[in-house]
């Protein structure tokens, strides 16, 4: 029995802190933080500025809204700057709630991978921070600019959610962006615009850690072709009776093919099947003429989306959206051959195939 | 005075007496032990109106029925002319031993501990003059309490009888339901002072006989002043004292005891208790209901998970609550995390305070409710969870999520099928929520660790606590714990109670 008070005395002290042993973890409480949602980083003169933002909050003390708190430090590093902000104020500034990351365009053409390593070794940052690159401005701008509203975090989540259903720019968390970065170099990141809030704008595509351009547009609608996530695009097409309709993409799945010519690598096939419905205009889809005509008509319009994204990728020599992992899975027997010879991806033909199918119209008469 | 407290003075053992009246068996021998005893009476009786032929009859007041004595014993004596004539008392107690007085209990008793033991049970004891035996007279009072339905053991489809005071009533109820004559019942007196009787019930050939011993032996050790209470036997015959966690199953209901026989299991069953004890006890056994076997097997099978789900939050819950709100808050969801800082915004204690002040309130109201006269307790529970809950959130003593956390815990802690199990899943609850204000997750993991060591180092008899989760001897136990499967099917008895037939149907 004494032997046992004694071991839990010498166990206590030590857990407690007594002496040179400290076995246990800093306790703090919830309450006495401030949780960020928010991080902005931009290139600055010191080296980086940091802005950081925290949410409107789900209820203040008469259940209303609290107003977001924007928070900026310029240092030699983004741990300076953040723990800069910490030491400020009563409450502990809180990291681990960040679900956004914004890199300003000129800290992008720089060095984007600092802030991407800074959430990979952060002990508080998480891997799974979605990650934006704001186009034509900063990040302390773009955070700024929407707390004036509301907050950033709340626009960015808004966003995020609806993007599926309103064809904006697909969110892609700093893990995926720096797994593609070390599996094939380059990557892509949804592009952000200033413009009265918080606009969606294409994808920055990221090659060697640096920005190296943007996809906009069609390129953009190609990316989504690609990836498969093109849910709620709607394609405009010309009628052959001078009308015009409407056709919602509800779906699209995409496969690459590498051709060879004997053991060289020449081209690559993309096929690509593209399912829409007929949302508007007067198209009569019992017609199999029109029917045709139509998928015809999306079928142009789908590969020149491909081709733009493709082109992209070729001109800027990174393979953000890892073809040759794409071109390797349909072909596993010439994996070698295929790795061997991607370094001359940007000269190899392209092939693209795109079948389009008009399931139905949402008009029950058609 | 010692570093570690004032040393202990060592109290000789005080062996038992054996015989416990080292008097011959006489009128003036009882007379000597009932000295001072108002119930204790005596009366002489002639034989058949001679009065050279004078017997004694000896009885406590209260314990006999007077009717009986009256007519079976007294009537007779005073009317049977041949017994009269029987010139020697050996004949004459002979006769009565034989028939001659219409008692259906009669026992010839020579020793003093016999006779005591006797009219205290509320027999009465005829003495003859100039012999050292007596005999004795079963005329019992039979003023108990009928047989109701179980209150603590809510019956929906199943026999509405439950245990009562009496210990030849329980018998005889285990009786109407297990009919076959292999059920045997043997008896003991335990109590050096309260000589209560404790019978072992199991059903030969099918329980494993080294159990039955085994249960047999630990009573037979138990050398105790009084057994009136429940843990009196618990914790001698379990034999492991150093655990919160219940290791015999208690039933008031006789057809579930009655099943347990019939699955192999020791069923014990104590005087002056309306309980029947059935051992081995392990933890699935308490978390499996009464009402398990009457219902559909998926619905008793969901009900069963969903006890298993309740046992770990009224276990983790609270502990887990403090471990990511002090140490962990990346585990939270933003807007919960968002909603807990806006409730416990000006609330002065640390998160862990906070439980630790809740759960001990908890306990109060529970302990209030316990004792209390059921509409009282009722009220005090109305008054404290929602009158004082509310008052202590309104005034930041609490925040709302403390509140809901220990509320939940504490509910999910209601619908354990035994008391005893829940009561020890509450100690244990306090040193996991402790442990995780200490080290967050870390301690409440080392916590959980520590208590399944604890389980997995218990014994029931012979058989792991954790059965059918661990084995035993090395040997896997097969065993359903949370599926219960059709009847029909479940055709081998448990395998960890080492039945002699295994298979439960034909």
């Amino acid at each position: 029995m004494k032997w046992k008070i004694a071991a839990a005395a010498v166990c206590t002290a030590a857990l407690c802190g007594c002496g040179r042993f400290d076995l246990l973890p800093y306790a703090r409480e919830l309450d006495g933080m401030a949780l960020m949602r928010t991080l902005g980083v931009d290139a600055a003169e010191e080296g980086v500025a940091v802005t950081a933002s925290s949410g409107t909050g789900s209820g203040g003390e008469n259940g209303g809204g609290r107003e977001a708190e924007v928070s900026g430090r310029s240092a030699g590093s983004i741990s300076a700057c953040v723990l800069d902000m910490q030491a400020e104020g009563a409450s502990y500034v809180y990291f681990g709630h960040v679900g956004q990351l914004l890199v300003g365009e000129s800290m992008a053409w720089e060095r984007a991978s600092e802030p991407l390593e800074y959430v990979l070794r952060d002990v508080e940052m998480r891997l799974d921070t979605q990650l934006y690159i704001v186009k034509g401005g900063s990040a302390g701008e773009a955070i700024r600019s929407a707390a004036e509203g509301s907050s950033a975090a709340d626009q960015l989540e808004a966003m995020a959610d609806g993007a599926g259903m309103s064809g904006w720019s697909m969110p892609r968390s700093v893990g995926d962006v720096l797994a593609d970065l070390e599996r094939c170099g380059a990557s892509f990141a949804p592009a952000l615009t200033v413009q009265e809030g918080l606009k969606m704008d294409g994808y920055a595509i990221l090659k060697d850690g640096r920005l190296a351009g943007w996809a906009e547009e069609d390129a953009a609608e190609g990316i989504h072709l690609l990836t498969g996530q093109a849910d709620a695009d709607v394609v405009e097409v010309e009628l052959p009776d001078g009308g015009k309709a409407a056709l919602r993409v509800v779906g699209a799945q995409s496969r690459t093919r590498a051709v060879f010519q004997g053991e060289e690598l020449k081209g690559l096939q993309v096929l690509c099947r593209v399912d829409a419905n007929l949302a508007e205009g007067d198209a009569e889809l019992r017609n199999r003429e029109t029917l045709e005509e139509l998928e015809k008509r999306l079928v142009e319009v789908e590969t020149r989306r491909i081709r733009e994204a493709l082109v992209l990728g070729q001109s800027l020599d990174a393979d953000f959206l890892d073809l040759q992992s794409a071109a390797g899975i349909t072909r596993p027997w010439r994996w070698r051959e295929i790795q061997e010879q991607w370094e001359k991806w940007s000269e190899l033909e392209l092939n693209i195939e795109v079948q389009a199918h008009v399931e139905r119209s949402y008009d029950a008469e058609r | 005075m010692g570093f570690f407290g004032r040393k202990r003075e060592s109290v000789p053992p005080h062996p038992r007496r054996e015989p416990r009246i080292a008097l011959p068996l006489s009128l003036e021998s009882l007379e000597q032990v009932f000295q001072g005893t108002v119930d204790f009476s005596k009366r002489p009786v002639q034989l058949a109106g001679d009065g050279k032929k004078i017997l004694t009859l000896c009885y406590v007041e209260g314990m006999v029925r007077m009717e009986r004595v009256s007519d079976y014993v007294l009537r007779p004596m005073a009317q049977d002319r041949e017994l009269a004539r029987l010139a020697d008392m050996k004949d004459v107690m002979r006769q009565m031993e034989e028939g001659a007085l219409y008692s259906l209990g009669v026992e010839r008793r020579n020793t003093m501990d016999q006779a005591v033991g006797d009219l205290v049970a509320g027999n009465c004891l005829l003495l003859f003059p100039g012999e050292g035996e007596a005999l004795s007279f079963n005329v019992g009072t039979e003023e108990k309490r009928g047989i109701s339905a179980p209150e603590n053991e809510t019956v929906l489809k199943g026999s509405r009888d439950a245990f009562v005071e009496g210990i030849r009533t329980n018998t005889s109820l285990v009786r109407r339901h297990l009919k076959a004559p292999e059920l045997k019942i043997r008896e003991q007196v335990v109590g050096r002072q309260s000589l209560t009787a404790v019978d072992v019930l199991y059903i030969d050939g099918i329980a494993n006989m080294e159990l039955v011993e085994q249960t047999q032996a630990q009573l037979s050790r138990l050398d105790i002043d009084a057994l009136l209470a429940a843990g009196n036997i618990e914790e001698y015959i379990a034999g492991q004292t150093s655990t919160p966690f219940p290791l015999v199953q208690y039933t008031e209901r006789p057809d579930r005891f009655c099943g347990g026989l019939a699955e192999g299991r020791v069923g014990i069953l104590i005087d002056g208790l309306p309980l029947g004890y059935l051992a081995p006890g392990t933890i699935g056994d308490f978390l499996r209901a009464a009402q398990d076997k009457s219902s559909n097997w998926m619905v008793a099978t969901m009900l069963t998970a969903l006890r298993y789900i309740c046992l770990m939050i009224t276990l983790t819950l609270p502990a887990l609550y403090v471990a990511v709100v002090t140490f962990h808050q990346e585990m939270i969801p933003t807007r919960l995390a968002l909603s807990i800082i806006s409730a416990k915004r000006d609330v002065p204690f640390a998160s862990v305070f906070e439980v630790l002040i809740l759960l001990i309130a908890f306990e109060i109201l529970q302990e209030a409710g316990l004792r209390l006269p059921q509409a009282i307790g009722q009220t005090v529970s109305i008054i404290g969870g929602l009158v004082v809950g509310t008052a202590a959130v309104e005034a930041k003593i609490v925040s709302p999520a403390v509140l809901i956390v220990v509320a939940i815990a504490g509910i999910a802690g209601y619908t354990m099928p035994s008391q005893e199990l829940a009561g020890a899943l509450r100690l244990w609850r306090f040193a996991l929520a402790l442990l995780a204000g200490a080290a967050g997750l870390f301690g409440a993991v080392m916590g959980l660790a520590a208590l399944v060591c604890h389980l997995a180092g218990i014994e029931s008899f012979g058989v792991s606590y954790l059965t059918p989760f661990a084995a035993n001897e090395g040997e896997q136990v097969q065993g359903q714990a949370v599926l219960r499967q059709p009847l029909p099917k479940t055709k081998l008895r448990p395998a960890a109670l080492r039945t002699k037939n295994k298979r439960n149907q034909g």
